[in-house]
C-alpha cells in the first residue's frame, strides 16, 4: 500500500484528478460525459504510439521515426486497398498496416544491430526517409475516398450519449484496441523475458548482455512492435478523421515522447510503466482542452502549456536532487 | 598506485589518439561524399556547377547550418536543443517588432535601427539560451524535456506577441543582408562562415572549449576535476541560443518577414540530422564536420531538384534521399572505424 502511494503513477493520478477538479470548478461543463469521451478519443492514438515509445525508452533508446512509420503504413495500405477495390472494414486495413509496420521496424532493427548504431541516430534518418517515401512514391494529397466498410467509422460508439452542445456523441469503439494493446504490452513488460530484458537493457546494457539476455533479439522484437503499434495508431487516426494523410502526425513525435516521459518513464531507460504512459498522455490532453474550458484565449494557450510543461519537468528533477543529497550527503557536500 | 597512474596515462594517450582519429575520419568521409555528390550532379546537369546555382545554394544553407551548429554544441555536452528553431523565430520576431518601432526614428540612417534590432535579437537569443541552461544545468532536468518544454513556451510567446500574424514591412536596407553578396559571396554565407570560425576557435583553442569536451565525455570526472559543470552547461546553451538568434536574423533578412511558424515542422529534425551527420557526439566532433554536413544536405536538395525537374513532387525525393544517405553515411563511418580497430 505504501509502495502504491509513493509511486509516480499514483502521484500522476492525483495531479490528473486535481487538475480536472480545478478546471471543473471553474467550468462545470468540463465534467460532462461528452467531454470525457472526447478526451479519451483524442488520447487514444497517442496512447497506442506511446506504448511503443515506452518500450523503446525503457530499453534506454529514443526513437523519433514512429510518426513517419504510422503515416507510411496507413497511407500505403489505404492506397493499395483503394487500387484493389477493397470495400470492407478495419480488419484488412489493420492487418496490412501492421505487416508494413513490422517490416519497417525489423528493417530498422537490422540496421541498428548489424552496424551497432544508436537507434536515435538511425531513427532521425528513418523519419525523413519514410515521409519522403510517402510523398514522392505514394501520393501527395490527402485522400478522402473511403471504402464502404470505413464510412461512418468515426461515429461507431460503444456508449452513446446525447449532449446539448456536441449533439450525439459517445465512447468510440476504438478504445477496445487500446485496452487490448495496453494489457498486451503490460503482460509483455511484466511476465516475459523480452519485457524483463528491456528493463535490464535500460538499466545497464553491458550487465544485461552478461546476464544472458539476447539483446539483439530483444531489439528486433521491440522495434517491430513499435512499428506495428504506430501502424495501428495511424490507421485508427485516419479512419476516424475520414481522410488518409501522407504527412500524418508530422512534427508530433516529440510531443508523444514528452507525454510518455511525463508519465514517469526515464529518458535514460530502465524505468516506465503502461499506466504511467496512459496517464501522461491523458494529462497533456486534459491540459490542452482544459485551457479552453478555463477561457484562456487561443493565443495564450500554447504559452501556458509551455509554462506548465516547464513546471512538470523541473519539479521531479528538484525532488530527485534533494533525495540524492540526503542519501549521499558526504559526497555532495562541495555543492 | 604507480601502475594505476601508468594505466591512466596510457588510457589518456589512446583517448587523445582516438579523439583526433575520430574527427579526421568523419571529416574525411564527409568530404569524400560531398565531392562525389558534386561530381555526380555536375556531370548529369551542367547547370549545377554554374555561379548562379552555387550562389543560390550559398544563400539557402546558412540558416539551417547555424541551427545545426547550435544543436551540435548542445549535443557535445550530452545535451540537445530542440528549441533552437523557436529560439530563432522568437528572436527574429522581437527584433522585427523593435525594427518596426525604431525605423521611423532613424529615417535616413536605417542601418542604425537594423543594427539595434539585430542586437535585440541576440539578447533574446541569450535570454532563451539562459532559460534552457538554467533548467538543464542548475535545476538538473533532462535536456530533451527542458528544450521540448521551452520550445512550446517560445512558440507560445511568439504567438502572443504577434497575435499569430506574419510580420512584414521592414526597411528595404534589411534585404541587403539577405540578398547581397560581398566579393561574390552571399552575405548570409559570410555570416555563417564567420560564426563557424568563431565557434571553431571557442571549441578548439580556449579552456572553455576543453571544459566542454571534458563535460561531454565524463560529467562526473569533469565535476571532480573542479570544473563548474553548471556554469559550463549554462554557457553552452547561451551560445546555442545566440546561434539560433543569428539564424533568425538571416531568415528575417532573406524572406523580409518573420512568422512564428517558420520551419517548425522540419527544421528541428534537419538541425539534428546535420549535427549527427557532422559526427557530433558527447565530447567529440568538430565544426568542420557540421559545415560539411550542411553542404551535403544542400547539395542533395538542390541537385535532386534539378535532376527531377518537371517530375511531380520532386522536392519530396530530397527528404527520401536525405534519410537514405544519412543512414548510409552512418554505416560507412561505423565500418571504417571497425576496420581500423577503433570505436
Amino acid at each position: 500500500m505504501k509502495k502504491l502511494l509513493n509511486s509516480h503513477e499514483f502521484m500522476m493520478f492525483i495531479i490528473l484528478i486535481a487538475v480536472s477538479i480545478v478546471i471543473g470548478l471553474k467550468n462545470p461543463l468540463f465534467f460532462s460525459a461528452s467531454t470525457i469521451f472526447d478526451i479519451v478519443r483524442g488520447s487514444l492514438v497517442y496512447c497506442i504510439m506511446g506504448l511503443g515509445v515506452l518500450m523503446v525508452l525503457i530499453s534506454g533508446n529514443v526513437d523519433v521515426s514512429f510518426v513517419a512509420i504510422a503515416a507510411m503504413t496507413s497511407y500505403s495500405t489505404h492506397m493499395l486497398l483503394l487500387r484493389l477495390g477493397y470495400t470492407g472494414g478495419m480488419g484488412l486495413y489493420l492487418a496490412i498496416a501492421i505487416l508494413f509496420g513490422l517490416l519497417a521496424g525489423l528493417a530498422m532493427a537490422f540496421i541498428t544491430t548489424q552496424f551497432d548504431l544508436p537507434i536515435f541516430y538511425v531513427s532521425l534518418g528513418y523519419q525523413t526517409l519514410w515521409y519522403g517515401f510517402n510523398l514522392f512514391f505514394i501520393g501527395r494529397a490527402m485522400n478522402f475516398s473511403l471504402p464502404q466498410g470505413l464510412v461512418g467509422y468515426y461515429s461507431r460508439f460503444l456508449i452513446k450519449v446525447k449532449d446539448p452542445v456536441a449533439g450525439e456523441t459517445g465512447l468510440h469503439i476504438s478504445v477496445i484496441y487500446l485496452l487490448i494493446i495496453a494489457i498486451f504490452v503490460w503482460w509483455l513488460l511484466k511476465y516475459t523475458t523480452f519485457g524483463r530484458g528491456l528493463y535490464a537493457m535500460g538499466g545497464n546494457r553491458e550487465v544485461a548482455i552478461r546476464a544472458g539476455f539476447n539483446v539483439r533479439r530483444i531489439t528486433y522484437l521491440m522495434l517491430a512492435l513499435n512499428g506495428a503499434l504506430a501502424a495501428v495508431a495511424g490507421v485508427i487516426q485516419d479512419a476516424y478523421s475520414r481522410s488518409f494523410n501522407p504527412v500524418l502526425f508530422m512534427g508530433q513525435d516529440l510531443d508523444v515522447i514528452a507525454a510518455v516521459v511525463i508519465g514517469g518513464t526515464a529518458i535514460t531507460g530502465g524505468r516506465g510503466s503502461v499506466i504511467g504512459t496512459i496517464l501522461g498522455v491523458l494529462l497533456i490532453q486534459i491540459l490542452n482542452r482544459g485551457l479552453i474550458f478555463l477561457g484562456v484565449s487561443a493565443e495564450w494557450q500554447r504559452m501556458v502549456v509551455g509554462l506548465v510543461l516547464i513546471i512538470f519537468v523541473s519539479v521531479p528533477a528538484v525532488i530527485e536532487r534533494r533525495q540524492k543529497r540526503l542519501k549521499y550527503s558526504p559526497m555532495e557536500k562541495e555543492e | 598506485m604507480k601502475v594505476n597512474r601508468d594505466m591512466a596515462e596510457q588510457k589518456k594517450s589512446s583517448f587523445a589518439r582516438q579523439l583526433s582519429f575520430h574527427i579526421e575520419g568523419r571529416v574525411l568521409i564527409l568530404a569524400v561524399v560531398l565531392i562525389i555528390l558534386v561530381i555526380f550532379f555536375g556531370t548529369i546537369r551542367s547547370r549545377f556547377l554554374t555561379t548562379n546555382s552555387i550562389k543560390s545554394m550559398a544563400f539557402q544553407c546558412p540558416e539551417i547550418g547555424l541551427m545545426g551548429l547550435g544543436m551540435a554544441i548542445a549535443m557535445m555536452i550530452n545535451g540537445i536543443n530542440l528549441s533552437i528553431n523557436d529560439t530563432a523565430n522568437v528572436s527574429a520576431l522581437v527584433a522585427g517588432l523593435s525594427l518596426i518601432e525604431l525605423a521611423p526614428l532613424f529615417v535616413g540612417h536605417e542601418f542604425i535601427s537594423i543594427a539595434i534590432a539585430f542586437l535585440v535579437a541576440v539578447i533574446m537569443g541569450v535570454a532563451c539560451g539562459s532559460l534552457n541552461g538554467f533548467l538543464v544545468g542548475y535545476v538538473g532536468a533532462p535536456p530533451i524535456l527542458v528544450t521540448l518544454a521551452t520550445l512550446t513556451l517560445y512558440r507560445g510567446i511568439s504567438v502572443v506577441i504577434t497575435g499569430g500574424q506574419t510580420l512584414t514591412g521592414f526597411p528595404d536596407e534589411l534585404s541587403v543582408i539577405g540578398h547581397q553578396a560581398v566579393l561574390g559571396i552571399p552575405v548570409p554565407f559570410v555570416i555563417f562562415l564567420l560564426t563557424g570560425i568563431v565557434v571553431y576557435f571557442i571549441l578548439e583553442h580556449t579552456t572553455f572549449g576543453f571544459k566542454v569536451r571534458m563535460l561531454g565525455t565524463n560529467p562526473t570526472a569533469a565535476k571532480f576535476s573542479g570544473i563548474d559543470t553548471k556554469s559550463i552547461t549554462m554557457k553552452v546553451y547561451i551560445l546555442s541560443g545566440i546561434l539560433g538568434a543569428i539564424a533568425g536574423i538571416i531568415v528575417m533578412s532573406r524572406t523580409n518577414s518573420v512568422a512564428y511558424e517558420y520551419g517548425t515542422r522540419t527544421y528541428i529534425l534537419q538541425a539534428l540530422l546535420i549535427s549527427v551527420l557532422g559526427g557530433i557526439s558527447p565530447g567529440f566532433g568538430s565544426v568542420i564536420g557540421v559545415l560539411l554536413a550542411t553542404f551535403i544536405l544542400q547539395v542533395i536538395s538542390t541537385g535532386f531538384n534539378m535532376l527531377l525537374l518537371g517530375v511531380q513532387g520532386s522536392s519530396f525525393f530530397k527528404d527520401f534521399s536525405w534519410g537514405v544517405i544519412f543512414i548510409v553515411i552512418l554505416i560507412i563511418d561505423r565500418l571504417v572505424h571497425r576496420h581500423s580497430g577503433m570505436g
